[in-house]
């Protein structure tokens, strides 16, 4: 009994080769293919993709061109600073000495005048007190 | 809001600030201008060092120099030099109410007279004054006049008098004669008019 099921079944589910026009129908049964859409690249999309030296490397040199610039400028402030700093330095110095050397001669004329003898009182003004 | 703004700007331009001189140190006199006198004088000799420029100067002094190796310990303990040296060619050219002036100041509370000197001969007469606060010298004050001559100094800070005696022989410090310790106020006239 079983064996017979098994007959049909395999009768049924043989390998069957597709008809010669099988494919040729299913391609005509499938709906139009739609046109392909045309892809036209932006420019912007065409320099990012091929990146030119310029592009690759205006940045970078930018910054370090600025970074140069800072530093250099930094260091000219910082020299010019220094320089009006030691100027001021000097001529404050030099206002000192000669800010010291005015009061020792003024104090030349105190010393002056203590090594100086006290005036002689007249006789005649003794005689009296 | 313009009012606002007004009472703002009078109130600023009230504030002391903007009124008044900046304030003087202790034993700082408030010295004149003599901005006219600059002109007619034949050498004037105008020194304001205030504690940042002293200290400034300081810094730049040469160790190497005797001289200035002086200067620089002396300069540590100051906070202010202030001189106004006028050289004349003829006699009393300068307006004599400012030294009158910057004398009154001394006459204030602390000021004491070290030396007054007076010679009747040469018309010189040097006034040396002292601020004492706390037993220590804080100010001095010189004032020189001749007929054709004035200066006036005034050195504030700390000022040790045995750094003064120690000074002397460097810059023609002359022998003061000065006692350490002893109370201001001594006046000598050892040339006196009359």
């Amino acid at each position: 009994m079983s064996q017979d099921i098994e007959n049909e079944l395999r009768r049924a589910l043989r390998p069957v080769d597709a008809p010669a026009d099988f494919t040729a129908r299913v391609m005509r049964a499938l709906p139009p293919r739609p046109a392909s859409a045309e892809v036209v690249m932006l420019d912007v999309v065409r320099s990012r993709a091929q990146p030119s030296w310029w592009s690759r490397f205006s940045t970078p040199a930018a910054l370090a061109a600025s970074l140069l610039v800072a530093i250099m400028a930094g260091r000219h402030v910082a020299l010019e600073h220094e320089e009006r700093q030691q100027l001021a330095g000097l001529e404050a110095s030099r206002k000192l000495m000669q800010a010291l050397r005015v009061t020792s001669q003024k104090l030349d004329l105190v010393y002056e005048a203590m090594q100086r003898p006290p005036p002689v009182t007249p006789p005649a003004e003794e005689n009296r007190s | 809001m313009i009012k606002r703004i007004v009472c703002m700007a009078a109130l600023l331009l009230s504030s002391p600030g903007w009124t008044q001189a900046p304030p003087l140190a202790k034993g700082q006199l408030r010295l004149p201008e003599f901005a006219a006198l600059t002109d007619k004088a034949s050498e004037s000799v105008t020194v304001t060092l205030d504690p940042q420029l002293l200290g400034l100067a300081c810094r730049f002094l040469n160790s190497e120099d005797p001289e200035q190796a002086a200067a620089r310990q002396l300069c540590t303990s100051l906070t202010g030099i202030y001189v106004r040296s006028y050289s004349f060619d003829s006699d009393y050219a300068y307006p004599k109410a400012d030294i009158d002036a910057v004398r009154r100041q001394l006459s204030a509370p602390g000021w004491s007279r070290l030396v007054e000197a007076r010679s009747r001969k040469e018309q010189t007469d040097v006034d040396v004054y002292v601020l004492i606060d706390g037993g220590k010298a804080r100010s001095l004050a010189i004032i020189a006049s001749e007929p054709r001559e004035f200066a006036i100094v005034n050195v504030v800070g700390n000022i040790d008098l045995e750094q003064l005696h120690a000074l002397e022989g460097k810059f023609g410090v002359p022998q003061l004669e000065i006692e350490t310790g002893k109370k201001s106020g001594v006046e000598k006239s050892p040339a006196p008019k009359k």
